[in-house]
């Protein structure tokens, strides 16, 4: 790979850009716990109401034949509490695992072996897409990508689906889901305070989406934007865009024609060290590749220099003036 | 640069960018409790100094990083391990009791439906024994409810290991609008992530994106990577034909890049044919015939093939070249031939958009730490260069693609407007320091005592 992530910097960059990976399927977990514990607690106070009547019923000496109908009923109310535990505790259940999941899949960064780093990497880049293009709302794109990649389970895909749906049923002048979305995320809207104005639609639907990604804690650009932007600027160098573009290099991703483009208001990258590289080769020059200069000022690596000569004569690749190999000095670079 | 600008900031004799020489005025002290803030270690070179030995702009301790690091995910991991086990313990201690309760209730109810009892009066024992079952029932299912009710710390401590390993918000280089406010920017980065895919092999992927986005790709752009993706699912399939009919076709180009791609696709389908077993010898001898052209660049792995026939009886598994049998070179050759074509194309075997992002991934956490940094110490105003970052993202040598020039006496970057001009001595330095060292119409150069004539100075261009 063209850039070097030492293990250290590959969990810096954890810090960064994996909140929502994790913070997304706690939500839900949190979501799952709040719904399980308002099902024991309504199932038990029931057990609790029918039990209470058994034993009014038992302190005025009764027929067995009411108490047996009685205890029907406490059986039947046991039965939906196990019924409905258990359902509870499988859904929280799942959620955790979901996290633990996620969590196990972040720490392989640090794997020694670089064919599985290297695949964590490309993995990486791809849930960040997934991501991206879920927000820019190519919906089918991310699921195909999502599942080409094998990272199904670890993008945020789900809580997309539901806000597409949300906006969709908008669109169409509908508010049932919309409130039922409201309904159902309720206890943590009410802590934030906003109130929707069904009256205004187009509003409405940018509303839902600042409010779906406040709830869940999204800032307004993808992880991935922000990346992209810091790392173009990372690369880019003036040369990339001199107007006759004599200086573009093959190899230089800002040089390429889309991604060029897109880093012009970008800043450029900070150099506060000298680095030398051969226009002929792409090589460093350095101590075993000393930059040479031609009698033209066109600097070149010796090595190169050695590769283009041709009965002790070279070429400038720029100029096409032909000198004698000799003429070339060596420059000092501090 | 940033969202804020703060009118009339102070200004400060900190810099972040490097300034003139002076001694000690270029540190940043660190940010008071953040333990990622990167000390800047710059100092200035010394004469002769090679380039390849000055250090890393940002220096950490290797060992603690990688502590801290690997306790991040554990931190979070310990708290949902915990939450996992409590919801185990509880729901098969919920479930226990539950089926106990309802055992013991339908034991009672079935002696009291019992044809003795119809009609009857309650006894008092019985009376008793229900009571006792009544308090029984409350007591569990109160207990069950706020059983689950204690689990809910230790979810919360989930929530809070996200929250103390994990950094909530994160900011950008620039301002969030950059690329909204020209729309087509976003239309852009749709187009570069369609290259994206379709120079990694997601065909279907990038379809689906151009038909999402209303995008065209122009043919003449898909054309070499349907080619290249028809031709790797074959390999895939390890069916060499496709394959070997490009590099026939390319053979001239690819022997300029020193490319041995013809001859391993040989090689492999002559091994393929060796795997087959005795039956296959003279279809394999007379397969040989291929190697002739590559006899002298290849001679030993051709003496190591052929040699290999007298084993063909004995099964070669069991022979010492039983190493040719390994499925590795099929993944190999597939590597080979995308490393080949891309060269061809003219492609680097990463998409710039990869090279891009894992730049990004690298430079975000650095460039954020600054950003706290500034912010904390409340000198925004010493960021002044807008159109260039404040410090320095080590890539790797790897991603040195354009020339960079800093003259080692005014620390900044050469540019058209102050180019390197190179000394009669062969030192270099910018045409600004040039001139600021004029004395008397005489240069002195400051890394070596000639004395020079400053129009003697001659630019160069790296």
């Amino acid at each position: 790979m063209a850039v070097q992530e030492s293990a250290a910097q590959l969990s810096m960059t954890l810090k960064v850009q994996e909140y929502p990976t994790l913070k997304v399927p706690y939500e839900t977990l949190n979501k799952r716990f709040r719904a399980a514990q308002k099902n024991i607690d309504r199932e038990t106070s029931h057990v609790t109401m029918v039990v209470a009547e058994l034993e009014k019923t038992l302190s005025s000496c009764p027929a067995v034949d009411s108490v047996v109908s009685l205890l029907d009923g406490v059986v039947e109310k046991l039965s939906v509490l196990k019924r409905k535990a258990v359902e509870s505790i499988q859904a929280e259940d799942e959620s955790a695992k979901l996290c633990k999941r996620r969590i196990e899949h972040l720490k392989e960064h640090s794997s020694d072996q670089p064919a599985a780093a290297s695949m964590w990497k490309r993995k990486r880049m791809d849930r960040m897409m997934v991501e991206h293009l879920l927000r820019c709302g190519y919906y089918n794109t991310a699921v195909k990508l999502a599942r080409q990649s094998g990272i199904e389970d670890l993008v945020n895909i789900e809580m997309f689906l539901t806000a597409k749906e949300v906006e969709e049923s908008l669109e169409r002048r509908e508010t049932a889901t919309c409130l039922a979305w409201c309904h159902d995320n309720k206890s943590r809207l009410r802590k934030m305070k906003d109130l929707l104005d069904p009256a205004r639609w187009r509003m409405l639907i940018q509303q839902f989406r600042y409010d779906n990604y406040r709830l869940h804690q999204l800032g307004n650009n993808s992880v991935f934007t922000l990346t992209l932007q810091a790392g173009l600027s990372a690369i880019k160098t003036p040369q990339c865009y001199k107007e006759d573009g004599s200086s573009k290099s093959p190899d230089c991703p800002v040089c390429s024609r889309s991604l060029n483009k897109l880093a012009q208001p970008l800043p450029m990258a900070h150099c506060a060290n000298s680095r030398l590289v051969c226009k002929i080769s792409g090589d460093v020059m350095n101590e075993n590749n000393p930059p040479m200069m031609l009698p033209n000022g066109y600097v070149y690596g010796y090595n190169s220099l050695l590769s283009i000569r041709q009965d002790d004569k070279v070429v400038c690749p720029r100029t096409k003036e032909v000198f004698h190999f000799s003429q070339a000095e060596k420059v000092y670079i501090m | 640069m940033f969202e804020k600008e703060p009118q009339g900031a102070p200004q400060e004799s900190l810099t972040l960018a490097p300034g003139p020489r002076a001694a000690g005025s270029r540190r940043p002290g660190p940010g008071a409790g953040a333990p990622q803030t990167p000390r800047a270690v710059e100092e200035p070179p010394l004469p002769g100094e090679s380039l390849e030995l000055r250090r890393p702009i940002l220096e950490r301790p290797a060992g603690s990083e990688s502590e801290a690091a690997m306790e991040q995910c554990a931190s979070v991991e310990r708290e949902v391990d915990k939450v996992l086990q409590k919801f185990l313990t509880y729901g098969q201690h919920c479930e226990q009791s539950l089926e106990e309760l309802l055992h013991h209730v339908g034991q009672l109810r079935a002696e009291l439906a019992s044809a003795a009892l119809q009609g009857t009066p309650l006894s008092a024992t019985l009376s008793l024994v229900m009571s006792q079952c009544c308090r029984k029932i409350k007591d569990t299912v109160q207990k069950l409810a706020s059983d689950h009710k204690d689990i809910h710390s230790s979810v919360s401590r989930v929530g809070k290991a996200i929250d103390r390993n994990f950094d909530s918000e994160i900011c950008g280089v620039v301002s969030d609008a950059v690329w909204d406010s020209r729309e087509k920017q976003q239309q852009i980065l749709q187009m570069a992530i369609v290259e994206h895919l379709y120079q990694q092999g997601m065909l279907s992927v990038a379809e689906e994106l151009c038909q999402e986005s209303t995008l065209n790709v122009d043919l003449d752009f898909k054309q070499p990577f349907l080619e290249l993706n028809r031709i790797l699912e074959a390999l895939h399939e390890q069916d060499l034909g496709p394959a070997l009919e490009w590099a026939v076709s390319h053979r001239q180009r690819l022997l300029e890049l020193n490319s041995s791609l013809e001859f391993k696709l040989h090689r492999l389908h002559f091994i393929r044919l060796l795997a087959g077993g005795p039956e296959k010898q003279l279809e394999a001898l007379s397969y040989a015939r291929h190697f002739q052209p590559f006899a002298r660049l290849h001679q030993r792995e051709i003496q190591v093939m052929m040699g290999s026939l007298v084993y063909l009886r004995l099964g070669l598994e069991k022979s010492p070249y039983c190493h040719l049998l390994d499925n590795s070179h099929w993944a190999e050759i597939c590597e080979t031939f995308t490393r080949d074509a891309c060269s061809l194309l003219g492609l680097s075997v990463e998409s710039p958009l990869s090279v891009s992002f894992a730049s990004g991934c690298v430079a975000l956490p650095v460039l954020m730490n600054i950003k706290a940094v500034i912010e904390q110490r409340q000198c925004t105003g010493v960021w002044s260069h807008k159109d260039e970052l404040p410090i320095e993202i080590e890539l790797g040598m790897k991603c040195w693609y354009h020339s960079v020039f800093a003259c080692p006496i005014l620390r900044q970057q050469t540019s058209d407007s102050n180019p390197p001009i190179k000394l009669i001595c062969g030192h270099v330095i910018s045409r600004d320091a040039l001139n600021k060292l004029i004395n008397g119409g005489k240069l002195k150069c400051p890394y070596c005592p000639m004395e020079q004539n400053p129009a003697d100075g001659k630019r160069i261009i790296f």
